[in-house]
């Protein structure tokens, strides 16, 4: 167990390292002068003056190795320094927080629910198997995930929005327009759970000790409440992380149709704009958490499952 | 007279192998197919089918609902949309299908090569593909874009980077799976390299979940090309797509709404036709396991 988790974290650090390399090297390897988009990024101004460019080239060491220039750009990462904003002029870890909240409203938002639909939509299906409701459900889930979320966006703020008038379409005011966006978001979420809820609570109505409960005089519905959805949890939890870190970063798209200021839209802002820093800082910051939620998921789903312990 | 009999036995034995191969197939898989190659088909046949030529602009004829000239209407700039919708799949198609191919097809080599091999190889690269999974690919593309600049080539890169981590870890498995029956030890035996046996004994061997999970796939990876068209980092103008069709749309649909309909429910139905023969496959599968394991 301890080597499982000791592997697990020295993978996670290597990731880590590979990631901010390649971010690291983003202005080095794209259109433009390195020197110049570093120079641009520390100072709050364009500096233009040749002399000057010169000076501050050797002051900030842009002139020495790019292993040596890479230490000092992780130190100053670590420290939770990105530099500033082309854009804004302002340090771009402060721009993070308040995205990161955004993000993570939007995201547990979305994922509440989507999991409190496909619990009991799975779960009917699994006990109405094979029969008409099973497949409606399954149909009914192919299809959700095959919606564009870019389409169904606009059709619900010209329904919601511009026809009936009872919710914003773009902008981040107050809860009400959280309401769209989260129904967009947990789309896919739910076709995903209500497919693994199925399938699990498929695997527990067959088990022995469903059939021991039920002879023991509890219902159908009682032995589900009681065993059933405790051991039906765990990959539905598992699904969940991998959705959480999808989505904390991955929403861009709808992030940028409604306007809503989180990570997903802050990277897509910064690349349109070419801003290299807040460019690097998003990519650091989403990737590190994705994988660090992950591995933590998967250490935490090997403690709670003794069988997968015994596999390995 | 042997002419004919032979060519009466192999008229009547080919549409039997067709019609029986055909039985075999979950409903889904063939409504979902019959569906896609008429897809497909329109898709190549454009420039002989479409009505009008999709950039012809007629301003007199702007922002009109379907017609019989105009069978799915016109945009803001007079525009036929029935044109624009076939024209503008190609691209979305194109990208998502070279990227899955070439994701199915490192993952299998991958996978395959990870589980015949075994140890530290096994071990790296699992761990490899445990992190990457948990990439966002979105995410991913944003990064090659900001260092490549747009275009398809760099979307095919960036989807692709990370898509194959299922296939990998999808194909491992299935290997392991086939790696216990007597045929491989049979080979094994022999003496045959680890290539043969991959080539020869476990792809063909596992080829049917990986296309079931191809398709499954193939639909999401048309979502997220149309959806980096659609925030202008896919297709570059002038050419333009479902994606950028979308996009220009919202400013009118207000106005004229159908505009926001037909390129999105062009990309729907693509997408779900490519899901329900995934999916299909997939019932097939566990439909045939049943059967072997009752009989």
């Amino acid at each position: 167990m301890l080597n499982f988790i000791a592997k697990r974290f020295v993978m996670l650090i290597l990731t880590l390292v590979v990631v901010s390399v390649l971010a690291f090297l983003i202005p080095y390897v794209g259109d433009g002068d390195p020197v110049r988009i570093i120079l641009r990024s520390r100072m709050a101004d364009e500096v233009t003056d040749p002399a000057m460019i010169a000076a501050l080239t050797r002051e900030l060491g842009l002139d020495r190795p790019l292993s040596e220039q890479y230490l000092g750009w992780l130190w100053r990462v670590l420290q939770g320094d990105f530099g500033l904003s082309f854009t804004t002029r302002t340090p771009v870890d402060v721009m993070f927080l308040h995205a990161l909240g955004v993000s993570l409203l939007l995201a547990l938002g979305a994922l509440a629910v989507a999991f409190l639909l496909a619990i009991p939509l799975g779960t009917a299906a699994a006990v109405k198997r094979g029969r008409a409701f099973d497949h409606a459900t399954s149909f009914f889930t192919q299809a959700l995930v095959a919606i564009p979320e870019y389409w169904i966006a606009p059709i619900l703020i010209l329904v919601f929005a511009i026809y009936l008038g009872v919710l914003p379409s773009a902008g981040w005011h107050d809860w009400s327009s959280m309401i769209l966006p989260v129904i967009v978001l947990s789309l896919r979420p739910l076709a995903y759970f209500t497919q693994v809820a199925r399938a699990s609570m498929i695997d527990v109505l067959n088990a022995p000790y469903m059939m021991a409960a039920r002879a023991r005089g509890l219902g159908v519905s009682a032995s589900l409440l009681a065993h059933g959805l405790r051991n039906a949890m765990l990959p539905i939890m598992t699904l969940f992380s991998l959705w959480l870190t999808s989505l904390l970063g991955g929403s861009i798209v709808v992030e940028a149709i409604f306007a809503a200021p989180g990570m997903g839209w802050l990277l897509y802002d910064a690349v349109l704009n070419n801003d290299v820093p807040l460019i690097q800082g998003s990519i650091v910051v989403i990737v590190a958490l994705a994988v660090i939620i992950n591995t933590l998921t998967d250490i935490v789903y090997v403690m709670l499952n003794p069988a997968v312990k015994l596999m390995s | 007279m042997t002419d004919t009999t032979i060519i009466n036995s192999t008229v009547i034995r080919e549409p039997g192998r067709v019609r029986r191969w055909l039985a075999d197939r979950h409903l889904l898989t063939k409504l979902g197919a019959a569906c896609f190659l008429t897809i497909l088909l329109l898709l190549l046949l454009t420039p002989l089918i479409s009505p009008y030529d999709p950039a012809a602009q007629n301003l007199l004829q702007k922002l009109k609902w379907p017609s019989a000239q105009h069978w799915l209407g016109t945009d803001q700039f007079g525009r036929d949309v029935l044109s624009r919708v076939i024209h503008g799949g190609l691209f979305s198609v194109a990208v998502a299908s070279i990227t899955i191919i070439l994701c199915a097809v490192i993952g299998i080599v991958i996978g395959a090569v990870s589980a015949r091999k075994g140890g530290i190889v096994d071990e790296m690269l699992m761990r490899l593909v445990d992190l990457l999974i948990a990439f966002p690919d979105v995410v991913v593309a944003m990064f090659f874009i900001a260092t490549l600049g747009p275009g398809p080539v760099t979307l095919i890169i960036a989807l692709t980077a990370v898509g194959w981590t299922p296939f990998a870890r999808m194909m491992r498995g299935l290997t392991l799976e086939v790696s216990s029956r007597e045929f491989i030890e049979a080979a094994e035996a022999l003496a045959c390299s680890r290539w043969f046996i991959i080539w020869r004994h476990i792809i063909p061997n596992t080829l049917g979940p990986v296309f079931a999970m191809a398709f499954l796939r193939f639909g999401h990876k048309l979502i997220t090309v149309g959806g980096l068209s659609f925030l202008g980092l896919g297709v570059q103008p002038p050419a333009s797509d479902w994606g950028t069709m979308l996009a220009d749309a919202r400013n009118y649909m207000d106005r004229m709404p159908w505009l926001v309909i037909a390129p999105g429910l062009a990309i729907f139905i693509t997408a779900l036709s490519v899901t329900m023969i995934g999916k299909g496959l997939e019932f097939e599968r566990n439909r045939e396991r049943r059967e072997s394991e009752t009989t």
